[in-house]
């Protein structure tokens, strides 16, 4: 148990059987009555966000999570598949509800994994990742307009926006939340 | 000589002793009262700092340092000042890692004697228009001039959370009005936790914004030392809201010595669980009641208004030391 008060960003808590992690914590004391925090809690897997405002003194059932290094070894149409690169096992995350991290998940890469009692949670995705263009379409005459950009596929089948003169093989730089395209890092 | 700190000095300097001369020209008498007090009002959700005197022989007495001058003020009041204020350094004890609190402030306390609730709002509008031509503020003026929107926390609960909070006055009426919403509640809240969990959710956050915004009329339920307005479940009390930042408090005082009395009891029992207790201040009560029967008394944080004058997200760009940048990063450490 852990008291509402003690609750930080990055915390994780049970709610309602569901591990969710803080991500935004005020605290609030309105000088007359009780205190309390006013907490932003995400869903680790669902993904969704609610807003909770607890007294301090409330307890709340903390979760210990555990960050493990795992390579991404292949997804197919239910599951994405991992090892864990200290033990060599090998598990799988359903891709159910994680569908949007398929493009952004490459073959034999080292991602962290959130688990929680044994059980994989949560896929963690680098804040900036380097991609390969697999598919442009070549900027056609007159596409000269300052700011114009045009959608290419990388090579986990991942579509960005990207400005007009970038080509087939070039290797950029995208902000995995989101999903702009930062700099070309051919060099 | 650092021409931005100096800048900022002198600002400050400026805009403390704009309040002053607006209270000094308006009949307010400014005072000094102690710091350090033996016994305090007793505030449940208040964590207090506690100290002791140390005599050459013997064991002096457990003291305080005040976390409002409201105690001594109350006590001139009661005794034939007339209408006072003071900026008064004023320290509050537990948690303050958001950018609206630090462990010590500056409080501005102002009493109107024979004056009510309402006329304290008419007070402030003329304070924030003397500040306004006296100190050149880098928040639009537009945004902070009088006069200030108005609105009842039964319009608030109404138009922001879609709940007929005069029809909530029972705890199981407003904990499903909540649920309705969305909203959970742990344990047993008491009536007043789950207002307040009501009211944080989602009245508080959608306060419009476009000017100093007046919300009064607060539930008597939430049980403080203001007055409650007749036959109605209203307490004659208001906040100033500016940005969706609580700025100042205020209350036709109650000067009942019954409702007083039993309203410390109440408190000091839910005090208990306070992780600095301290001793009550048992006597105002009856001090209060020997005193003039109307009387409206409003604080008001200086370093949260000063914030906002200058368009500072928090009071840490406006307190020289904030607490947070003065500790060493271990106890002990130099």
């Amino acid at each position: 148990m852990i008291k509402a008060s003690d609750v930080t960003k990055g915390t994780f808590v049970l709610i309602n059987n569901q591990p969710h992690m803080c991500v935004e914590r005020e605290y609030v004391n309105p000088g007359k009555g009780s205190a309390f925090v006013r907490l932003r809690l995400k869903n680790v897997k669902t993904g969704s966000v609610q807003r909770q405002t607890n007294k301090v003194q409330d307890n709340m059932e903390e979760v210990s999570v555990e960050f493990r290094d795992v390579q991404y070894l292949y997804g197919d149409d239910e599951s994405f598949h991992f090892m864990d690169t200290r033990t060599y096992d090998q598990f799988q995350i359903a891709v159910e509800g994680e569908e949007e991290k398929r493009g952004f998940l490459k073959d034999g890469e080292v991602y962290q994994v959130v688990f929680w009692e044994s059980r994989p949670l949560d896929i963690k995705l680098p804040t900036k990742m380097v991609f390969t263009v697999a598919q442009a379409e070549k900027a056609e005459r007159g596409d000269t307009v300052s700011g114009a950009t045009k959608t290419i596929t990388c090579e986990t089948g991942l579509k960005v926006k990207v400005p007009l003169f970038i080509k087939q093989g070039d290797r950029i730089l995208i902000n995995t939340e989101t999903l702009e395209y930062q700099e070309r890092v051919n060099a | 000589m650092d021409a931005g700190l100096r800048t900022r000095l002198e600002w400050t300097a400026r805009f403390r002793a704009a309040i002053r001369d607006y209270f000094s020209r308006h009949g307010y008498a400014e005072v000094e009262t102690p710091i350090l007090a033996p016994f305090l009002i007793p505030e449940p959700a208040i964590e207090v700092f506690r100290t002791e005197f140390v005599p050459s022989k013997g064991r002096g007495p457990e003291l305080y340092l005040a976390p409002s001058p409201e105690l001594w003020m109350k006590r001139l009041i009661a005794q034939g000042s007339g209408s006072i204020f003071q900026i008064s350094r004023s320290f509050r004890n537990g948690d303050c890692d958001s950018p609206l609190h630090n462990p010590e402030f500056d409080l501005l306390e102002y009493y109107t004697v024979g004056g009510s609730y309402l006329d304290s709002i008419a007070v402030t509008e003329g304070l924030f228009s003397h500040l306004l031509a006296a100190v050149d503020p880098k928040k639009p003026a537009g945004r902070l001039s009088p006069p200030f929107l108005r609105m009842t926390m039964a319009e608030g609960f109404e138009r922001l959370a879609g709940i007929d909070l005069a029809a909530c006055q029972e705890t199981t009426a407003l904990v499903r009005a909540g649920q309705a919403r969305g909203l959970a509640f742990s344990g047993e809240p008491t009536w007043e936790e789950a207002f307040h969990i009501v009211f944080l959710s989602l009245v508080e956050p959608s306060l419009p914004r476009e000017k100093p915004l007046v919300l009064m009329d607060y539930p008597a339920l939430v049980p403080t030392t203001a007055r409650r307005k007749p036959a109605t479940p209203w307490a004659e009390r208001w906040e100033l809201y500016i940005d969706g930042v609580e700025i100042a408090n205020c209350y036709s005082e109650q000067t009942d010595p019954e409702a007083l009395q039993r309203l410390f009891a109440d408190e000091t029992q839910r005090k208990r669980l306070a992780r600095v207790p301290h001793r009550t201040d048992d006597a105002l009560p009856r001090i209060v009641a020997s005193g003039p029967a109307d009387v409206s008394g409003a604080a008001l944080g200086v370093d949260r208004l000063a914030a906002v004058f200058l368009d500072e997200p928090g009071i840490g760009g406006v307190i020289l030391y904030p607490f947070s940048t003065m500790m060493p990063p271990h106890p002990g450490t130099t």
